[in-house]
């Protein structure tokens, strides 16, 4: 997790919002809990809807899921 | 705070005894704000080209009197005004024109919107990993959109929402110009440009609308374009302006012309028109060009002038355009001294607003008298809400 919290920031610094869809996905997956989970979800969508993203339809679905998107 | 309101009385007398707008209509930030809302915001009034925002994507922020704005072409094609900001917190959303990849992020929470204004994610607004909460609606809550129009590329605005459809309250002029109703192409990025003066925006109007100028200020065209050569137009309440008998067309070296609009008739062979379109749009038409001069109102004695210049085909010989840029931006930068003049000269405490000249300043005084009944029904209106 140290790791990809330092791939996270190097994304967030660089701007590559690509990439942070990408990270936030890994961190969801990795995440214990289902809050924790949905919380990097919720920023890997965020940035696919940003970006345009082909990844955005299946985190929105995701997240749906759990009930935490309409 | 409350300002003694000017008296119009003599402005919307006829000609030849009206007198011209007292001058704290150019010089009173009180009475900027009044006609902001009589003559801006309750008209529909240019505020940029559809050009500016080429392909779906394309978003451009702009301040129309004071106003954060979007301009956006959303991702069907569409061009659309948005008030350019969030409505979370009001946090600006565009700071600098760009493509919109996906969605129109807010910098701050990002709250996340379509091109079409759509609210489409509110992150963790139940609380962290939690985008929706019951209280949060999300229909209601997309970007605040300004009605707008779109003819000859221009973007009209009327941000009170007020006004009659775009078409019913120009048809005199959409009907006057019927046979320019037809594909203009921008010329590209050399054929705009922008002229910051330090002028009410009003002024430019009304040194637009006349000929009387012209042998005085732009003597290069006493050569082919005299005075006498010149009609005045004058629809009163809409717009006014000059047209020109003996338009001639900018040649190449080779002799070679810009091609016509389709379908003109012949009336146009040698006849251009220009018209200040009220309030703050000055336009040209030509068989070969058009022009369209967006008159950004920045303050009191602040005006940015946009000038676009447009052709009946998409492609055109890139000097001949040059050339065209060129002798336009010399005719319009002819006019600064005037208008700037006139300014400073709305600083005089015993000008009374000035005389016309009932032969040849009447388009001026329709503006005039255009402004004072707007300015008239608004205080009215304001009288009887009390």
């Amino acid at each position: 997790m140290n790791d990809l919290n330092q791939r996270l920031l190097a994304a967030h610094g660089a701007d590559d919002r690509a990439a942070l869809v990408d990270l936030y996905s890994e961190a969801a997956d990795g995440a214990n809990t289902l809050d924790a989970a949905c919380f990097y979800l919720t920023h890997a969508y965020i940035f696919a809807l940003d970006t345009g993203h082909v990844a955005a339809p299946a985190l929105h679905a995701r997240l749906k899921s759990h009930g935490r998107e309409e | 705070m409350a300002h003694t309101p000017t008296d119009l009385s003599s402005v919307r007398k006829p000609v030849e005894t009206a007198q011209g707008l007292p001058n704290a209509h150019y010089i009173d930030p009180a009475v900027f704000q009044e006609e902001k809302q009589a003559l801006l915001f309750d008209e529909w009034a240019g505020l940029a080209v559809a050009s500016d925002v080429p392909e779906p994507g394309d978003a451009v922020p702009l301040e129309f009197m004071g106003m954060p704005l979007l301009l956006l072409r959303d991702k069907d094609g569409a061009v659309r005004v948005f008030q350019n900001i969030c409505r979370h917190r009001g946090m600006i959303l565009v700071e600098e024109p760009r493509k919109i990849e996906g969605a129109i992020r807010c910098a701050y929470h990002s709250w996340c919107y379509s091109t079409k204004g759509a609210l489409v994610s509110t992150p963790h607004v139940g609380g962290p990993g939690h985008n929706t909460h019951a209280a949060i609606k999300r229909a209601d809550l997309g970007l605040t959109e300004i009605r707008s129009h779109i003819w000859m590329d221009v973007v009209w605005i009327n941000v009170s929402g007020t006004a009659p459809a775009f078409e019913e309250a120009n048809a005199d002029l959409l009907e006057r110009w019927k046979e320019f109703d037809k594909p203009l192409y921008h010329g590209g990025p050399d054929s705009k440009f922008t002229l910051p003066v330090k002028t009410n925006w009003k002024l430019a109007v009304e040194n637009y609308c006349e000929s009387y100028h012209l042998p005085w200020v732009h003597p290069g065209l006493n050569s082919y374009s005299r005075l006498e050569d010149h009609y005045h137009i004058e629809q009163p309440e809409k717009y006014s302006g000059q047209g020109t008998l003996v338009y001639r067309q900018l040649k190449g070296h080779d002799g070679q012309v810009f091609p016509d609009f389709a379908g003109l008739s012949d009336k146009w062979n040698e006849a251009a028109e220009y018209v200040a379109l009220y309030p703050n749009v000055l336009l040209g038409v030509h068989r070969d060009h058009a022009f369209a001069i967006i008159l950004q109102p920045i303050s009191t004695d602040e005006t940015v002038e946009h000038v676009h210049l447009y052709y009946p085909a998409p492609q055109t010989d890139d000097g001949m355009r040059a050339n065209n840029t060129s002798l336009w931006k010399s005719v319009f930068e002819e006019d600064i001294f005037v208008v700037q003049g006139m300014q400073r000269g709305r600083h005089a405490p015993y000008f009374d607003g000035g005389r016309f000249s009932p032969v040849m300043d009447s388009p001026t005084h329709c503006f005039h008298s255009w402004v004072a009944g707007k300015v008239e029904n608004r205080r009215a209106m304001a009288q009887a809400a009390e």
